[in-house]
């Protein structure tokens, strides 16, 4: 019994003190009005002046995953004289031809005769970002090319990423143009286009798209930034440490001021995002959760610099470091899947290369928040906390 | 050996304290016992070992890296389970203001943030540090202003305020005057001096600045990680030849050969050189051989320009001990490489 009121009474004096050292750092973070502004004004203000002034972004050549789902064994009845037609002939030698392309890398081939639900499963495909493009080979294929009529191919392009629309089309008509070669046929064909996920009228598209890279960039640059001097620079650390507080609190401490900043910066970043005419598909709060964990994550990467500094220039050249490589490797310079495999390993660890899927999947396709690169990323947060509260329990400190 | 039975008045005790890294030693069998309310002086050069004894008693070095008996306000060091109490009793005034304050942030903010590691309520400490700020004369339209914003002066007294915030029952002051100029250095001795009157605070202060011995009720001298002396520093004094009466000669063209021959003269104990052309000599029988050592000088034909007596101060003590102790060393050394020689 006596046992158990002892424990309580520390439990007590230690949130306590945690609570103390969390007045402390806020009283600190209002010291520091450039890292304030940093965090809080900047965010918002870039957003605010993309929104004013955002361009169109260019394109890619990597070959686009694509399913092919064919109706085309199915029975055609003609309208005008009710006469059925079997004719399938073409079916797989467009496949072919998708396959030669260079553009296009055919995922998978579904014969819809056979799998009911195969359009079903292709947009799931489509939604967990596994492929971006559904051709679909309608049921009078074959008989139109051999009544030689012109060839009429219905595709479903992912829209959500602006750049790669135009690229997602050009890889169809390589595909068409190769079939047209390869088959000796009159190059007659149209494509009936059906954009998925994209942007409707009256939103910007090239604002939506610069919105996801801003957004991930910012808050976790911005999470970085305002914390990874947060250790290093607070020099009576050491003789805070010869008084009865322990470290873990010094350091939950700081954690917990930073949370609290970042969720007034996520909120901020959202608002202004969505006033200047952010097309969001998916919940507000599935939105905010993912700046969050992301947000959270450059938090935890600026204060596993700072514990691992030892002077502020380290701590700075540290965060510059990371800071490159996370760009870098994010896969917006040179696509993840072009990087040999050993890179593509060590670029999924990053943060950032889970950060444009996450917040285009909410904002363009309606996801959930929780999914691989939610938990990704909070896989690399609690890595790094961890990290850091063992580099900082063994730090030596002496005054 | 665990020390089991402590005087009640006893805040600090050590018994063969030895501190070890890797294979190098730093404190050799140190020992010693503190009473309630005094004023302790840890001096000796660089690498004398003052700061490593320090950090054992404030709980900054593992056990695994040194052995023997501490207490510290009855409490063993080397459990991590006593440090959370002994922290709450002692107090550290670093060297260095900018390790002990939140420079940013104004005297009262750095009060409560230290009190709050204390579990102090926020109207306790505000009446501590008023009390504290009034004894150390930290003038109050500073108490709301940003440190930064205080002078040199103000920051240190405010630095040993924060120190003194829980009312510890000990207090380390690492380095006080180090830094500070001469009159300052007073003035910081008299405030520790009266803070220790009033408040009845055991302090220990670790410094190169011998002035500090003014204020110290007992002084540790240390070289090279051993305890040489440990006593007040009257009575350190007095240890010296003829209780540490001492004759300061002048004499024109002063050289080694001059000072060879004074040390030569019978009852002559030590010449210490203090100046261009001035000797100290201490002796045995001050008042019978003084007389006579004046009238060897006049016959040798030194010319002497002033000679004046005065007792010896604790920086001439401590000037003695450290040159006794190298001597000592020296003639170990010789001898040890004699007998490598012979061998």
């Amino acid at each position: 019994m006596e046992s158990i009121k002892l424990k309580n009474l520390h439990l007590k004096k230690g949130l306590l003190r945690l609570l103390k050292q969390i007045k402390k750092e806020f009283r600190l973070l209002w010291t520091d009005k450039f890292n304030i502004f940093i965090a809080l004004i900047v965010p918002p203000l870039v957003v605010v002046a993309i929104g004013l002034t955002s361009s169109s972004p260019g394109a890619t050549m990597q070959p686009i995953n694509c399913v092919v789902v064919s109706y085309d064994s199915n029975t055609f009845i003609e309208e005008n004289n009710f006469t059925e037609s079997e004719l399938d002939d073409y079916n797989l030698k467009y496949v072919e031809a998708v396959n030669s392309s260079n553009l296009l890398n055919l995922v998978q081939f579904f014969n819809a005769t056979e799998e009911i639900y195969a359009m079903e499963t292709a947009r799931n495909y489509l939604i967990a970002k596994k492929i971006k493009i559904i051709i679909s080979i309608p049921v009078d294929f074959s008989e139109l090319i051999t009544w030689g009529y012109p060839g009429l191919i219905d595709c479903i392009i992912d829209s959500s990423d602006i750049k790669k629309i135009q690229a997602n089309l050009n890889a169809v008509y390589d595909s068409i143009k190769i079939f047209v070669s390869q088959n000796n046929l009159t190059p007659q064909f149209e494509i009936n286009g059906f954009e998925e996920f994209s942007i409707p009228e009256g939103y910007s598209f090239n604002y939506n798209y610069m919105m996801v890279l801003v957004l991930s960039f910012m808050i976790i640059g911005v999470g970085m930034v305002s914390t990874i001097l947060t250790i290093v620079q607070e020099k009576p650390v050491a003789r805070l440490l010869l008084t009865p507080v322990k470290r873990v609190e010094i350091l939950t401490a700081k954690y917990l001021t930073y949370m609290s900043i970042l969720v007034i910066q996520s909120f901020s970043l959202i608002i202004s995002a969505l006033s200047f005419g952010l097309y969001l598909v998916g919940s507000f709060f599935d939105l905010f959760l993912s700046l969050f964990i992301l947000g959270f994550t450059g938090l935890a990467i600026g204060i596993f610099i700072s514990t691992l500094s030892k002077t502020k220039t380290q701590a700075n050249q540290l965060f510059l470091a990371t800071f490159l490589v996370l760009i870098l490797l994010s896969g917006i310079f040179i696509p993840i899947d072009a990087m040999p495999i050993y890179l593509q390993v060590f670029a999924y660890i990053l943060p950032l290369s889970h950060g444009s899927p996450l917040i285009t999947g909410i904002i363009t396709k309606g996801k959930s928040v929780f999914g691989f690169d939610f938990f990704a990323l909070l896989g690399v947060s609690i890595t790094l906390i961890v990290l850091s509260f063992i580099i900082f329990q063994r730090r030596k400190y002496e005054v | 050996m665990e020390i089991t039975e402590t005087s009640e008045d006893a805040m600090v005790s050590v018994e063969n304290l030895n501190v070890i890294f890797g294979k190098k030693q730093i404190v050799h069998d140190v020992s010693f016992n503190v009473k309630k309310g005094e004023i302790i002086g840890m001096f000796g050069i660089s690498g004398a070992g003052k700061t490593t004894i320090i950090r054992v008693l404030t709980c900054q070095i593992e056990k695994k890296n040194w052995n023997g008996n501490v207490l510290v306000t009855g409490l063993n060091p080397s459990k991590k389970a006593n440090y959370s109490k002994i922290l709450s009793n002692i107090g550290y005034v670093p060297q260095l203001e900018l390790l002990n304050l939140y420079f940013e942030l104004n005297p009262m903010v750095n009060v409560e943030i230290f009190t709050s590691t204390y579990g102090m309520n926020k109207k306790t400490a505000k009446l501590t540090a008023e009390k504290l700020f009034g004894i150390l004369d930290i003038p109050k339209d500073t108490w709301k202003k940003r440190v930064k914003k205080m002078s040199g002066g103000e920051k240190k007294r405010l630095s040993m305020a924060i120190g003194l915030i829980h009312s510890p029952k000990v207090l380390f002051l690492d380095e006080p005057t180090t830094g500070v100029d001469a009159s300052k250095r007073y003035q910081i001795l008299s405030y520790l001096k009266k803070l220790n009157q009033q408040l009845s605070t055991t302090m220990f202060i670790i410094s190169h600045d011998l002035e500090a011995s003014l204020i110290c009720d007992k002084t540790a001298i240390l070289r090279e990680g051993r305890l040489l002396e440990f006593d007040s520093p009257q009575n350190l004094i007095n240890s010296l030849p003829s209780n540490g009466l001492v004759a300061r000669i002048s004499i024109e063209n002063l050289d080694q050969e001059i000072i060879k021959t004074i040390q030569k003269y019978p009852s002559i104990k030590k010449v210490l050189r203090v100046g261009n052309e001035t000797i100290e000599v201490l002796m045995d029988g001050f008042e019978d051989n003084l007389p006579k050592l004046m009238k060897f000088l006049f016959e040798n034909e030194f010319k002497v320009i002033s000679m004046s007596r005065d007792t010896a101060n604790f920086r001439r003590y401590f000037q003695i001990r450290i040159q006794e102790e190298e001597e000592k060393e020296t003639k170990k050394n010789h001898i040890e490489l004699i007998n490598e020689g012979g061998s």
